[in-house]
């Protein structure tokens, strides 16, 4: 913490000032939405953060950001089938969204169209300081969706938010909310071709007593940089399980912010960090239990191989008022290579007495005694490493019920150990 | 054992006064003019008779302290410390440095006396006491006739006791203001070899103005035949206190060291910014123990010490050992983190902690363990107690090396919170760079379980002392490795420190 | 020595009533057995009898020698002489079980006026029940009941009362987890506290126990009332017959 001085700007930083330059006049929005645009990159023209800023402690954005490419309207993307059988897929291709798909119980906007009579600028803008996606996303968002779930609607088939880059720059939104009692499934995907640059945010409201499972699958190409954030406010009785999975990019970061204003609501996380190559990835969560009885579990399990960084910061803050809460946080990682790191945060900030917190954090390698087991049983080192691998993150997995979605994301996990391991 | 008892026997006798150490004493002092500066610098130096390198080394680090900011990324929170408003040096008129305990002023021996420190080496030989059959011991580590005590005077180190019988065997235990002039190529071999002049603010302002603090040297394969502490009381007002002490174990020596400090009972903060550096050689130990118990400020958070302490471990040689093991009550401010830097191979470093916080008082304390060489190893166990208005942080950070094969480390943190208007937090950095490591962290946090307390009270033990009971055995692990004495006045002071927590 | 007078209560946090209008009178120099089916509120009256914080009294009264013990803690309570034998004895870590036994016996004769106990004469006292109820003395330097067996807890219990010398004692299903010659024992040891000026609540499912100690009087607890009152055949009736005729009865 030395001397401040303004920094020279770097090639990235600049770059971004500049498309924004460029592509401003041609941003959807009314004035309300130029505005926080305009404020948004004041707040990028500080410089993108450092280590010294502690959200970022492990996520030196400034250095690690090198790959601007511009906005390419004549990029073309393709949507692809959905991850799950029967879901409903809502695209946005190369940063634009589709017709928008009627779905029995829920209402579905393009958010462009939000954009352009203003209703959408008040979600607008960075949260704090130290918000640089969601500053980054402000300046430049152009389409994405808003889903509507009606108050007790039971929608059986997933919904497929589908966002496909060709390779430039994107920047998306995608605000949900899910009325009283309802129960619906949300599949998040972050794919494509080309180095793209995405910035994509959700948002999610959770009405009183709603059930949701969001699964988040990250699979973009080798070169690409996908900074997301995804936002959720849990009412009463409210129950979310959000299940992630990063299996690509170069650069990564996933924002996970929940809070639980709401009494005897429950979050689940589980997320899976595959990393090879040299990504780094950094998924930084920050839950808020802000109401009595409220419980979170969180377990991310994280496998790193080549020069691969992988980076998992989790912060629970317990208020004064939650009393009873009940949260406990796990993060496991094995480290397949000489070259791999891995850097946790695990963080308590804890103002309630009566509440049972804990968190965990191993960095190990494969338990022995289970090697030997399998040795002794005839298989072989490598295959028998292999196996004990893919269990351990498989296991994450197979906590999800519906039998048909663990066996796709067993699908993922096999390809990318088939590829990277 | 029966520490449990005296801690409820403590508990139970103090009233509203609770902290027992904040008498005054009206000593005559010599003062630096008030403010910092070079020429304060220069008046420290020259008070203490210093060679050239010194002060030159001190006004490298101003120069450079000038440059820096303080830093805010601990979870502490007071208002900007006015550095011009503060004397840098303070030594009593009659006792301007270390002297033999005949020419020491009766008036500060009475100090000592009070504290119950006792320095008269030969009374302390006369007075061992020997435990009794179940174990009880003396309610004092320094009168068991084991220590060696280094008596700091706000910024002076007054006597040194045992020193003579040290010498005897190669053990060099003196202030550092005789080292420098007596050991002087010791000294700047080592001084800031751990903590470099440019570490960090506090620790860089120490270095331009430290006073006096103690010096241990353990020669090669000499196992120190007692226990070595110093005692670091501040008694002037508007004083800070700047200690630097550095203890130097050579290949195979062993040491055990002790630190205990108090302050008046005063409405103005004080500033306490020391530094510590412990270098082990190969095969060497070094167990470095505190009880911290500077005045925490009253009831209302009025007044205590800002307690801004730069804490390091070298385990420079192979197979070598440094264990901090600490208790810390005291201070309106802890900002703390006694790590190890894990350098030479197959080296170990330890950390065992017991943070309580009281009314007002602010935590931010936890360890760094550094692992830089092979098969090194290190274990955390830490247990924060909140309680009152006070917010208690563990800050840790275990970091493994690409060239650290097969680092082990095992952290455990639990924090207790009394009371609704208190927080714990805990906020561990885990990086792994080497895929031979095994790291296991394991944190929690929660209340004093009600089944507990019932059950315990159900045997016809009082609400304060079931808790007091349960306390301490939530404490056990890291008591057990205090030396018996210390052990013993630490659970007493867990429990006073405690004392008005239940409502 | 106990009387219950009409006694509800309820859990705090819930407000689910247990105790649903409860009457019982023991006397001094009495053995009373509390039998009842599972989830009859038999736990649940030795917590309110001791005075457990969970459970809210709205209703009826308990006094103890003639005087309300209703507005006293735990510890009051205990230095008054109410003890109770946890049919789930708490674990409590880092806390030595010895260490636990001499605060516990001391505050007890602090509050009562009396002088503390001198540590050899505690030793001794300790170690002389500690071998009649054939615990192993060293498992009393660990911490207080934590990975005791489940026998291993039911013992240092009885060991508790006999170093505490309660005046009324309350034994939930002490008999459980013990192996047969453990339960001799124990019952050994409970008997051995029998006297005039002693009375006892003896909470079990089991007519093996009643058989070991013989009690004076039988009740028989449902849905939080006692339904039925009687001397030790009772028991031998209820072993026979099981509790639906009397729950039939009762309804
Ligand atoms: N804290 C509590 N929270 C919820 N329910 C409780 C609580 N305490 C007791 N109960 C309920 O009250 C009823 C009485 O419980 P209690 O433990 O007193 O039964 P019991 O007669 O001792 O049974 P057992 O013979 O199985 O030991 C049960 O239905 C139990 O589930
Ligand atoms: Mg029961």
């Amino acid at each position: 913490m030395n001397i401040h001085s303004t920094p020279k700007l770097t090639a990235a930083e600049t770059a971004l000032i500049d498309a924004f330059g460029e592509r401003f006049s041609e941003l959807p929005g009314d004035a309300t939405v130029a505005v926080k645009r305009d404020d948004a990159v004041e707040a990028l023209k500080a410089g993108l953060p450092t280590r010294r800023v502690e959200a970022w402690h492990y996520t030196d954005l400034r250095r690690l950001l090198t790959n601007v490419p511009g906005y390419d309207s004549t990029l073309a993307a393709r949507a692809k089938p959905a991850l799950l059988a029967g879901s409903t897929v809502l695209p946005v291709l190369n940063g634009v969204s589709g017709a928008g798909a009627s779905i029995d119980g829920a209402t579905v906007t393009r958010l462009v169209d939000k954009l352009l009579d203003g209703s959408f600028a008040p979600a607008l803008g960075p949260r704090e300081p130290a918000d640089t996606v969601g500053a980054l996303n402000t300046a430049f968002v152009a389409d994405g969706y808003f889903i509507d779930i009606a108050a007790g609607a039971e929608i059986a088939a997933p919904i497929e938010i589908q966002n496909v880059q060709a390779g430039g720059q994107t920047h998306s939104r995608f605000p949900v909310r899910v009325g009283q009692g309802a129960k619906a499934t949300i599949v998040e995907r972050q794919t494509g071709a080309g180095n793209a640059l995405t910035s994509s945010i959700s948002h999610l409201t959770l009405g009183e007593d709603a059930e949701l499972l969001w699964i988040i699958v990250q699979d973009q190409p080798d070169g690409a940089t996908c900074l997301s954030q995804f936002n959720a406010e849990l009412a009463k009785g409210s129950r979310l399980t959000l299940f992630f999975m990063n299996a690509g990019s170069k650069l990564v970061r996933q924002e996970i912010r929940v809070r639980m204003p709401g009494e005897g609501a429950d979050f689940k996380l589980r997320g899976i960090n595959l990393l090879s190559g040299d990504t780094h990835c950094d998924v930084t969560m920050m839950l808020d239990h802000l109401a009595e009885n409220t419980t979170s579990t969180e377990i991310v399990r994280n496998v790193a191989n080549g020069a691969a960084k992988g980076v998992f910061q989790g912060q629970i803050k317990v208020a004064k008022d939650a009393q009873k809460t009940d949260a406990k946080m796990a993060c496991n990682t094995l480290l397949l290579s000489d070259e791999a790191e891995f850097s946790t945060k695990p963080e308590l900030e804890i103002f309630a007495d009566d509440v049972a917190c804990g968190h965990g954090a191993t960095v190990t390698e494969i338990d022995r005694n289970h090697l030997f087991y399998l040795m002794a049983r005839g298989i072989d080192e490598k295959t028998a490493r292999g196996l004990l691998v893919k269990a351990f993150v498989a296991e994450i997995i197979e906590e999800l019920e519906d039998e048909a979605t663990v066996e796709v994301l067993e699908g993922i996990l096999d390809d990318w150990f088939a590829e990277h391991v | 054992m029966p520490a449990v008892q005296e801690t409820i026997e403590q508990v139970r006798n103090i009233d509203v006064d609770q902290y027992k150490y904040g008498f005054e004493s009206f000593i005559e002092m010599d003062k630096a003019p008030k403010g910092l500066s070079e020429e304060t610098i220069r008046f420290i130096s020259a008070k203490k008779g210093e060679p050239d390198w010194m002060l030159e080394w001190r006004l490298g680090a101003f120069r450079r302290w000038l440059t820096l900011e303080e830093p805010t990324w601990a979870r502490v929170h007071y208002p900007k410390i006015d550095f011009q408003d503060i004397y840098y040096y303070a030594a009593p008129k009659s006792t301007p440095g270390p002297t033999s305990l005949g020419d020491v002023d009766p008036e500060i021996l009475k100090v000592y006396e009070k504290l119950g420190i006792p320095l008269k080496e030969q009374e302390i030989l006369a007075g061992v006491q020997k435990p009794t059959d179940d174990g009880e011991a003396s309610d004092n580590v320094y009168k068991s006739g084991r220590v060696a005590v280094d008596a700091v005077f706000d910024s002076v180190s007054v006597v040194t006791t045992f020193r003579a019988e040290l010498a005897k065997a190669g053990v060099l235990f003196m202030s550092m203001s005789e080292a420098i002039k007596e050991h002087p190529e010791i000294v700047r071999k080592y001084l800031g070899s751990v903590v470099p002049t440019t570490d960090n603010y506090y620790a860089t302002l120490n270095s331009a103005v430290f006073t006096d603090g103690s010096f241990v040297f353990i020669p090669k394969g000499v196992r120190c035949p007692m226990e070595l502490s110093t005692y670091f009381r501040i008694n002037e007002k508007n004083t800070g206190q700047f200690e630097r002490t550095l203890i130097i174990a050579e290949e195979g020596a062993y040491v055990s060291y002790l630190e205990g400090c108090t302050a008046p009972q005063r409405d103005e903060n004080q500033l306490h910014a020391a530094v510590v550096e412990l270098v082990a050689l190969d095969d060497a130990e070094i167990k470095y123990s505190t009880v911290q118990n500077w005045y925490p400020g009253d009831k209302d958070g009025k007044g205590g010490i800002y307690n801004f302490v730069t804490k390091r471990g070298d385990c420079r040689g192979d197979r070598s050992k440094i264990s901090w093991t600490q208790v810390e009550t005291g201070s309106a401010i802890t900002w703390k983190y006694p790590s190890c830097i894990l350098r030479g191979d197959d080296s170990r470093g330890e950390f065992y902690s017991i943070a309580v916080s009281n009314g007002y008082q602010q935590v931010d304390s936890g360890t760094k363990m550094i692992h830089l060489g092979k098969n090194t190893s290190s274990r955390i166990i830490s247990k924060g107690i909140s309680a009152g208005h006070s917010n208690n942080t563990y800050r840790g950070q275990v970091s493994v090396n690409r060239r650290a094969t097969n680092a082990r480390n095992f952290t455990n943190c639990d924090s207790l919170l009394i009371g609704n208007d208190c927080g714990a937090h805990t906020v561990p950095y885990i990086e792994v760079k080497n895929s031979s490591a095994q790291v296991e962290h394991e944190a929690t946090t929660s209340k004093i379980s009600d089944d507990q307390k019932f059950y315990v009270m159900q045997r016809g033990i009082p609400e304060e002392e079931a808790i007091a009971l349960i306390v301490n055995g939530f404490v056990k692990d890291v008591i057990q490795e205090l030396p018996m004495e210390f052990a013993v006045e630490a659970q007493k002071l867990i429990g006073i420190s405690l004392e008005g927590s239940v409502g | 020595m106990l009387e219950i007078r009409n006694l509800h209560a309820r859990i705090a946090e819930s407000g689910v009533e247990i105790i649903r209008g409860l009457n019982l009178t023991v006397k001094a120099g009495e053995v009373a057995a509390i039998m009842g089916p599972n989830g009859s509120g038999k736990s649940t009256l030795s917590y309110v009898i001791a005075g457990r914080e969970d459970y809210e009294v709205t209703e009826g009264d308990i006094l103890y020698n003639g005087e309300s013990i209703l507005e006293m803690d735990p510890a009051e309570r205990a230095a008054k002489g109410v003890f109770l034998a946890f049919q789930y004895p708490m674990e409590i870590p880092g806390v030595a079980t010895m260490e636990f036994l001499k605060v516990a016996v001391n505050s007890q004769r602090k509050a009562r006026g009396e002088a503390e106990l001198k540590v050899p004469e505690f030793i001794r006292r300790v170690k002389e029940e500690a071998a009649s109820l054939g615990i192993d003395f060293a498992m009393l330097k660990r911490p207080l009941n934590v990975g005791f067996s489940g026998g291993e807890k039911k013992r240092a219990e009885i060991l508790q009362m006999k170093l505490l010398e309660p005046k009324l004692c309350v034994l939930d299903e002490t008999d459980s987890g013990l192996d047969i010659d453990a339960l001799k024992v124990v019952a050994d040891g409970v008997n051995a506290l029998r006297s005039p000026d002693r009375a006892m609540v003896v909470i079990t499912h089991y007519q093996r126990l009643l058989d070991l100690i013989v009690p004076d009087t039988v009740h028989v607890l449902y849905k939080g009332q006692v339904i039925k009152s009687g001397d030790k055949d009772l028991a031998l009736e209820l072993e026979r017959d099981g509790y639906a005729g009397l729950i039939g009865e009762a309804a």
